[in-house]
């Protein structure tokens, strides 16, 4: 069965014994240590809680600061846009914050001039925040909703006002000594622990697997050119979608070991730091699959596809591009905020469960979303192989000799 | 079942650059030469062979089937590159089940054909070696193993004797032969000894053109007439070099007998008239072809 020969490649490849090597040392400095000695929820850790007057407080601010500034930031699909409004609808801004402050005029002039000025990197246009505009008494929530869905329209959807994540955004506060305790509690009792650790697991190797995969992927699907062995490999009867899915899958799977002997080596963990403890052991193994292997086959899929449209040095590249912006600024929170188009979702901590299933159908639907995007990934790749095989096409070049990107002396 | 290669009027471009101009040629069943200096176009008309290349215009049937069909012609077809290479950390056995997974062929038939096709290609003590540790020869024996795998109607081998000793070119030569016994094998190479010690048919090839077609024998009837021998002494040697097609040179004592080739009787004393040889005849075919031909020059 060719699966299982490729699979045995890929096993037996440098690539693959450094990415277990980096794998396995990312989860034993981070998740293994973060749990050993059983974990902890302190009280002054933030919580979420749905309070209209704190989301509506928090909003309004934001939007003040971002109106004055004329600099909207937003994250379509998990990625950085900064976005600067027309007049004519900076305007239609201006009317809502009106409305929801209830000003006017030289009273609305006023509340907006007192804002803080400051500048950002080299940039001389000057940023504002605001922390003290009122909502005027006795607003609706509704109302106030949407006028956040129509803001976010405006800006082209992943802003700071999407009705969605308003409540992630805003409402959060610090617990309580007997909040930390009911938390802790929650995570016994409705989680059995290993739900809580479940996510913890997975937000750390989330991390790791967003990236290292396509350095094997790129590599190992370079590597019949490399070894001048793609004409033989070619003229094979093998259709290229039989043989670029085949491989595909071999990858995702070889990759998927090391991260299911973490899940072991994280379930026996668990067995030790809570002994007798009632426990709901397949959670252990359901949820960091079901989280990671989307974000597992993302990474294996641009590795496979851009390497066979361009390079792997290339691949390799846009996914660090595409990695940094999705775990520093687009899931710049720790904790929380999972949007529909989330790549690698962030949950660093064993406790707020709450705040997890409030997301839930945002955190299904990004694992399908992704999950299909990698096979669209992978036909692409099959495409391109199959045209490269006929000689149809040639990987684009982009730097050094005959280059697109060079730069000409 | 049609058992020929045709191809009529074909043309190949890379870009705005003309490779193959106008290739017209049939194929029948046995080996078949396709000599040619370095850079003479018969890679790129043996990888339009094998689908691997595109042609521009032209017809090109492969036992009946046209090339555009690549997924048939690429399970009648084997193909062993020029610059064959393997997998090197994968065990000789295990790179020719790979490859034989990559044909479609089920584990237990494959099972079968990697033990025979060892056997065939007298690989079997090696079986167990990388693929890395295989000397040059190993590897071109594993190479046409590789391509006989899927037991192929056809054959194309790109330059397989080249940088191996005289043995091992030998045992290469004749594992072609016997390959080529109920199939079509295309032999490229710029080795006249290679074709000599293996085709009845060849084509000549210069600049991306057929410049000669036909069977050795008339090769070398092409020829007869136009190739001497004669006695030199020695200081004369680099003129005859400058004047003549010189295609062997053997010293003896006191002078040196050369071989040349010449349209008409050489003005050199004790030159006569010689049986041509295929080294001779190419040289020929390719000096009455217009092509410069530099043979012997320093």
């Amino acid at each position: 069965m060719l699966f299982r020969l490729e699979c045995r490649k890929i096993i037996r490849s440098a690539a693959f014994l450094i990415y277990c090597v980096i794998s396995v040392l990312f989860f034993a400095t981070n998740y293994y240590n973060d749990c050993k000695g059983g974990v902890y929820i302190s009280s002054g850790e933030y919580k979420i809680v749905e309070d209209h007057d704190l989301i509506m407080d928090g909003a309004v601010n934001m939007l003040a600061g971002e109106y004055t500034s004329n600099k909207y930031v937003c994250y379509p699909f998990g990625f950085y846009k900064a976005v600067h409004l027309r007049e004519s609808k900076q305007e239609k801004i201006a009317a809502y914050l009106k409305e929801i402050t209830g000003t006017d005029g030289k009273e609305f002039e006023a509340l907006f001039s007192g804002g803080e000025k400051y500048y950002t990197g080299s940039s001389d246009q000057p940023i504002y925040s605001f922390d003290s505009i009122p909502v005027a008494e006795g607003f609706s929530y509704d109302r106030f909703r949407e006028i956040m869905a129509d803001v976010d329209d405006m800006l082209g959807g992943g802003s700071y006002y999407d009705p969605e994540t308003l409540v992630y955004n805003y409402s959060r506060v610090p617990m309580t000594e007997d909040e930390a305790q009911a938390e802790y509690d929650s995570f016994l009792k409705e989680d059995r622990i290993t739900g809580g650790l479940a996510r913890l697991f997975s937000d750390y190797a989330g991390i790791d697997l967003g990236i290292l995969p396509v350095f094997a992927a790129a590599y190992l699907t370079s590597a019949d050119r490399k070894r001048r062995m793609h004409e033989v490999v070619y003229t094979k009867s093998i259709s290229s979608f039989r043989l670029v899915f085949t491989r595909y899958a071999a990858l995702v799977f070889t990759m998927f070991i090391p991260v299911f002997l973490e899940m072991v080596a994280a379930l026996i963990q668990a067995l030790f730091e809570y002994p007798g403890q009632d426990m709901d052991i397949p959670v252990m193994f359901t949820l960091p699959t079901f989280w990671l292997l989307p974000i597992l086959m993302f990474a294996a899929a641009m590795g496979v596809v851009i390497t066979e449209i361009f390079s792997p040095a290339t691949a390799i590249f846009t996914q660090v591009v595409i990695w940094f912006m999705s775990t520093m600024m687009g899931s710049a929170e720790l904790c929380g905020k999972i949007g529909r188009f989330t790549l690698i979702c962030r949950h660093n901590s064993p406790a707020n469960r709450a705040e997890f299933l409030m997301n839930q159908d945002n955190f299904i639907f990004s694992r399908f979303f992704w999950a299909a995007v990698s096979i669209v990934l992978v036909m692409i790749a099959a495409y391109v192989y199959e045209a490269k095989r006929g000689g149809r096409f040639n990987a684009i070049k982009l730097f050094g000799k005959g280059g697109i990107l060079r730069r000409k002396a | 079942m049609d058992n020929n290669i045709i191809i009529r009027n074909m043309n190949k471009f890379y870009g705005r650059k003309q490779a193959l101009y106008n290739i017209d040629l049939t194929i029948e069943q046995g080996m078949f030469g396709l000599l040619g200096r370095n850079g003479a176009g018969k890679t790129t008309l043996m990888k339009t062979l094998a689908a691997l290349h595109k042609k521009k215009n032209g017809e090109i049937t492969v036992c009946g089937v046209p090339v555009e069909k690549a997924k048939k012609i690429r399970s009648m077809t084997g193909y062993l590159p020029q610059d064959f290479s393997m997998y090197p950390n994968m065990r000789t056995d295990e790179a020719l089940d790979y490859l034989g997974a990559l044909s479609g062929i089920p584990a237990k038939e494959r099972k079968i054909r990697v033990e025979a096709l060892l056997e065939k290609v007298n690989l079997t003590e090696h079986r167990h070696k990388k693929v890395k540790e295989l000397s040059g020869g190993m590897k071109r024996r594993l190479g046409i193993a590789q391509a006989l795998i899927h037991d192929p109607r056809v054959i194309i081998v790109d330059e397989p004797t080249a940088g191996l000793d005289p043995e091992e070119r030998i045992r290469f030569r004749n594992l072609l032969c016997e390959v080529a016994e109920d199939r079509i094998v295309i032999l490229s190479t710029h080795i006249v000894g290679d074709i000599e010690s293996t085709c009845e048919k060849l084509a000549i090839m210069d600049e991306g053109r057929i410049l000669w077609k036909g069977t050795v024998r008339e090769l070398l009837e092409n020829a007869r007439g136009h190739i001497y021998t004669a006695n030199i002494e020695k200081q004369y040697m680099s003129q005859i070099k400058k004047e003549y097609i010189v295609t062997g040179i053997v010293a003896q004592a006191d002078y040196t007998t050369v071989r040349l080739v010449s349209d008409a009787e050489p003005d050199l004393p004790n030159a006569v008239l010689t049986e041509p040889d295929l080294e001779g005849a190419y040289m020929y075919c390719l000096h009455a072809n217009g092509c410069s031909v530099k043979g012997g020059e320093e």
